[in-house]
């Protein structure tokens, strides 16, 4: 037995120092360590050895088994470490060969800016609300204080269906509709499409439009500061330079237009903002008393904030495009750059 | 509006504010300033030069050498102005200076003499239409000097764009009070109030409707003399890009532009009846020449200036080219007037005719501002253009306003900036800008606002001004207390998202279409003539035939997209919107808006992935179907168990679509109607749309879509037991669909049937024409143990004989 074990180590030693590749080390595996090998067996004549014998004769076979298997993994390592140096380089697999790449498509991205956009607002507490494109006039300018013939109506060249119905040119309306059927405290964004009569290299026909809007007891303008602040720099990932400036909505009053540090030229001055180092996102203000009053709400009790803001830009100045119309071109040269 | 710096001095000081941080000052209160330009850049190269000496050019008759001091250097200039002579200073363009109309100036040979610059005209540089000679300045002028210079025209200009309630600031005086407030410098005016003696002596006023005007003021000035006005009026009106026309006309343009009022001059001797009467146009008058020379259709609510016998000019808009001054007018009749914003408003609209009038009439004219404004340009009539000022005048005033006064809550103002603020901060920044103030208790104060303030009716347009004073950025940031609650998810929207996201996964780009299409598509589509798509919502006033009408179907925007890609040889595209149709209602209704979700598969299955690991092999009808299951299945509305929401069926002969390959067509049903259909497009209508390949598409109810119930998700026990697999291969008619032979499966009464599916289909020699083997296989599994092959062969062979006679097979052999 005790030879048989002296002879397995040595056949073992000497088998191994043959061994040149993977696959006659498997051969050698299989033949002293697999489980009908030598090993195996040996172990299995240990149950016949006289009761003396056994502690010792035990423990220098498990000393053997052990010895080749640390021989066996040397040769591993060694077979498997020189692999891509050793001749067999030419069959190795070619790893510079591209993947097996699923393929997908991309999210348009006006809708990508807006959902982003409403997730910010979204996690600020502010349930989403859709409405209808085509609207009556009565939503879309006279509950927002934009009656007949007033020069506001300017700002919005209005696609009309009929007298009183019209494409809507702002997400506003939405403010009139919910106002009407909800009671405060509300905190409201509605996304949506809106058209204006006015086609060029900076403006398309139809456009896609955040309206956002909080109504409580005690809202400030620096509340609305606040909320906007918050909002840009999560929008735009940084600490971007930010101002409100006066301006004139019909439907706010205070307002202001929010600009940020020109995203292009770091506020230097550039084309893009105009050589004025910034740009406009968004109009604001405090929801004007008339407002309140046309869908019933006291203004004594009640104040609020309404914003709204342009997708488009907000992706052209996010993403560097520079001509509007190729969002709706649907070019996927455009759109898989998203 | 737009101004320049020096122009604006001259009625504010504005102490040692660069221009740049007077523009950024202005934005900040709420008058953004758009730019800040140097005036006339394009004559920034010219300088003035001297004429030395003048001589013959040798070969030409009409040109004259000329010897050009220009400061320190001199230059032969080629010169054929009939003034050119001895001692004359004049504009030189250099070598390299570009001229306003984009030529350049080259150092170049005239008829063999070689000419280093170009001496210039007053047209030339754009400054008048004098075209008699080159410009002639005034003999003290030093040569060598910018030519803006000595012009005094190295001004800035400042643009502002101002917003509709602003219609004060429409004027540099109205700026420079503003810039009042930002420096705290005192206004000068050039005429702080006046007024004159009523006298019917010359001519009378009525006024039809005073409540579309509120005031009309005249006064007759005689013996004027129509020349060209001097240059420091032309300059200024030149510098802000106004034409300078003649004196009369430029000094009523440039008191406007000062006071924001606009003024009109009527020659007095084609005033019939020497009468002046607002009125609205009687029936026979119905077109009316406009002193553009335009003859416009005038209607019976627009309001007109009329003579005793006939209209002679639109209200606040053009005067009539019938009353129009020119060169041999002697005597004009002046009218500052207030006309009502909406009548001027919309009869500037209907006319096409925005004029600088108009557009300050239709934002607000200060009532109160008329007179001032008229004898500020009585004075430079008579000063300017040799004018005599007739005694006394006519001035009809019956809107006067009455006095205009606010309470001002102090408590009110700071909750609604959300800033502490005291009676003294309030009414000092107020009073910076003119706004007077009075303390009248604890928390009130009462405030006058200044009569051309017309935007200030409100407490809020007073809080509103206060904040704008005190500076947007001097009020805190805070963020408001809410009560927590939860924000309502609109499911459809959830169901968008989730739907968007699956398509984008595999494999579809989003398209986003405008929702106006063209009218033709519905042709295109072969769509019948009484097909409710063709009953569209209409745009009154489209930008085009192309975006006439609102769409019925999302599909022919889709195609539009394939074809522009295939142009940009993208051949391999799966596009997918989800998007709005319309459906008209009645003639003031708004009309239905249902969301559609549309794909188009098109081009090389595997798009743009390497063909080292993919097949070139085109989409077929199977990927368009087997996009439609994997969505339903991912939203539970099918391939969920037995009580799934939607069905695939082949459809009838009447539901095919006109566009749709009648062979290639499946509908999806749901139990609330059909859900849509998914098919191949007719090469025909693809040919419509200029597109060759195939094409499938898939158009679904997206709001009938967000109806059904999906399916709730239910653990099921996973199988303890193995399955065992079973292969049929039947040989059939060609005619028999494999779908109702894995009905017929799925549907025996036999036990353990776990799973089957259609592996193979196979047609050709050498099976006889006529038949196809269809290889399905059957995967029996028992949840109470394993199956044996006894238990299985019992059933499959049953299921074995049920196929083969229901669908008249036979089993394949080998």
């Amino acid at each position: 037995m005790e030879q048989e074990l002296i002879n397995l180590q040595t056949q073992a030693r000497e088998q191994l120092a043959t061994v040149e590749n993977v696959s006659q080390l498997e051969d050698f595996r299989i033949e002293f360590l697999g489980r009908k090998g030598q090993c195996s067996t040996i172990m299995k004549g240990l149950g016949k050895v006289p009761k003396e014998d056994k502690p010792r004769l035990g423990q220098m076979a498990n000393s053997v088994k052990k010895e080749i298997e640390a021989l066996y993994d040397e040769k591993r390592q060694f077979l498997f470490s020189s692999a891509a140096g050793s001749s067999s380089q030419d069959d190795a697999i070619d790893l510079t060969l591209p993947g097996r790449k699923p393929e997908t498509g991309k999210l348009h991205p006006v809708t990508q800016i807006m959902n982003e956009v409403c997730s910010i607002f979204e996690s600020l507490g502010f349930s989403v609300a859709e409405g209808p494109d085509v609207e009556h006039d009565h939503y879309n300018f006279e509950a927002l204080n934009i009656p007949a013939h007033h020069p506001a109506r300017d700002m919005h060249d209005t696609f009309y269906i009929s007298d009183s119905i019209l494409l809507r040119t702002h997400t506003s309306p939405m403010q009139a509709r919910i106002m009407e059927t909800r009671q405060p405290p509300l905190r409201v964004i509605a996304p949506g499409k809106v058209y204006r009569c006015d086609s060029d290299i900076t403006h398309t026909p139809m456009f896609h439009q955040v309206e956002g809007f909080l109504v409580d007891r005690d809202v400030s303008f620096a509340d609305l500061k606040g909320v906007l602040t918050v909002f840009t720099r999560k929008m735009f990932d940084k600490e971007l330079d930010l101002r409100f400036r006066p301006s004139f909505f019909p439907f706010t009053e205070p307002s202001a237009e929010v600009d940020i540090a020109c995203v292009i030229c770091e506020g230097k001055g550039c084309r893009v903002c105009k050589h004025t180092g910034w740009l406009e996102i968004l109009g604001s203000g405090m929801i004007d008393p008339e407002v309140f009053k046309k869908v019933g709400y006291n203004p004594e009790v009640y104040s609020g904030f309404a914003f709204g803001l342009g997708i488009e830009r907000i992706a052209m100045l996010k993403y560097g495009i520079d001509d509007i119309r190729l969002y709706y071109e649907n070019d996927l040269r455009f759109l898989s750059q998203f | 509006m737009k101004f320049t710096i020096n122009w604006l001095k001259e009625y504010v000081d504005t102490g040692d504010l660069s221009p740049e941080s007077l523009a950024e000052h202005l934005t900040m209160l709420g008058l953004e300033v758009d730019s800040v330009t140097p005036v006339f850049p394009e004559l920034a190269k010219l300088k003035t030069a001297k004429v030395l000496s003048v001589e013959s050019h040798p070969n030409a008759d009409k040109l004259h050498l000329c010897e050009v001091a220009v400061g320190k250097e001199t230059f032969t200039i080629v010169c054929g102005a009939p003034n050119v002579r001895k001692d004359l200073i004049t504009a030189i363009a250099p070598v390299g200076t570009v001229m306003p109309d984009g030529t350049k100036i080259k150092a170049s040979k005239v008829r063999g003499v070689k000419s280093f610059g170009m001496l210039c005209s007053e047209r030339e540089l754009g400054l008048s239409d004098s075209h008699t000679g080159i410009m002639e300045l005034p003999a003290e002028t030093e040569h060598g000097q910018p030519l803006l210079k000595a012009l005094e025209i190295d001004d800035l200009l400042v643009e502002v764009d101002l917003t509709p309630n602003r219609p004060d600031c429409a004027s540099v005086i109205g700026i420079a009070r503003e810039v009042a407030g930002i420096t705290r410098n005192p206004l000068t005016l050039p005429v702080e109030s006046a007024t004159f003696e009523h006298s019917g002596r010359d001519f009378s006023v009525d006024i039809e409707d005073s409540e579309v005007c509120p005031r009309y003021a005249a006064r007759l000035i005689r013996n004027i003399k129509i020349e060209q006005s001097p240059w420091w009026i032309r300059k200024k009106l030149l510098s802000i890009g106004m034409r300078p026309i003649n004196n009369v006309v430029d000094i009523t343009n440039l008191v406007m532009m000062e006071f924001g009022q606009p003024l009109h001059a009527f020659d007095y001797d084609k005033i019939a009846g020497n009468q002046i009467i607002v009125r609205h146009p009687k029936n026979n008058e119905t077109t009316f020449t406009t002193l553009d020379g335009e003859e416009r259709t005038i209607e019976p609510d627009m309001l007109m200036i009329c003579d005793a016998e006939k209209p002679i000019a639109v209200a606040g808009v053009m005067g009539g080219s019938n009353s129009e001054v020119k060169d041999n007018t002697t005597n004009i009749l002046l009218e500052s007037a207030c006309f009502g914003a909406i009548s001027v408003r919309r009869t500037a609209r209907r006319l096409k005719l925005p004029s600088e009038a108009s557009y300050r009439f239709e934002r607000g004219v200060d009532p109160g501002g008329c007179v001032t404004a008229m004898e500020r340009a009585v004075s430079l009539l008579c000063k300017v253009a040799g004018g005599e000022a007739m005694e006394g005048g006519i001035d009809l005033y019956q809107g006067v306003r009455p006095l205009n006064s606010q309470k001002l809550r102090i408590s009110r103002t700071s909750a609604l900036l959300g800033m502490k603020l005291d009676y003294d901060k309030i009414t000092d920044v107020l009073q910076s800008i003119g706004i007077r103030c009075k303390s009248k208790d604890d928390d009130t104060i009462w405030v006058n606002p200044p009569t051309f303030r017309i935007d200030i009716e409100r407490e809020a347009d007073l809080v509103e001004e206060v904040a704008r004073l005190i500076g947007y950025d001097n009020i805190p940031t805070s963020l408001p207390t809410v009560s927590l609650s939860y924000p309502e998810q609109d499911p459809n929207r959830t169901l968008r998202k989730q739907t968007s996201n699956l398509l984008v996964d595999i494999g579809f780009s989003e398209a986003i279409n405008y929702s106006f299409v063209a009218e033709k598509h519905m042709s295109m589509m072969a769509l019948d003539k009484n097909d409710h798509r063709r009953n569209y919502v209409v745009l009154l006033n489209p930008l085009s035939e192309e975006q006439s009408v609102m769409r019925t179907m999302l599909l022919p925007g889709l195609l539009e997209n394939l074809k522009r890609n295939i142009n940009y040889q993208k051949y391999a595209v799966k596009l997918f919107e989800i998007g709005k149709v319309f459906t008209p209602q009645g003639e003031n209704e708004q009309p239905i808006e249902k969301e559609r979700l549309t794909c188009i598969l098109s081009g090389r299955r595997a798009g743009e992935a390497s063909s080292l690991y993919n097949s070139d092999n085109a989409v077929d009808i199977f990927d368009a179907k087997g996009v439609s299951e994997l969505l339903l299945e991912t939203l539970r509305l099918y391939g969920c168990g037995t009580d799934d929401a939607i069905t695939f069926r082949i459809p009838e002969v009447n539901e095919i679509e006109n566009f749709s390959d009648p062979a290639q067509c499946l509908i999806l049903d749901s139990d609330k109607g059909i859900l849509g259909q998914l098919g191949r497009l007719t090469p025909e209508v693809a040919k419509q749309f200029g597109i060759k390949q195939d094409i499938f598409f898939i158009d679904l109810d997206f709001e009938l879509l967000c109806n059904l119930n999906a399916t709730a998700k239910n653990f099921q026990q996973l199988p303890v037991f193995p399955a065992v697999n079973r292969d049929i291969a039947l040989l059939v008619p060609t005619s028999v669909k494999a779908g109702d032979m894995l009905d017929t499966i799925r549907t025996s009464k036999e036990k353990f049937i776990e799973h089957c599916e259609v592996f193979d289909i196979y047609q050709g020699k050498p099976l006889d024409d006529g038949m196809k083997s269809v290889a399905v296989s059957v995967t029996y599994r028992s949840p109470t143990k394993t199956l044996t092959e006894k238990n299985v062969n019992k059933s499959h062979t049953k299921i074995i004989n049920t196929l083969t006679s229901k669908f008249n097979g036979s089993l394949r052999e080998g």
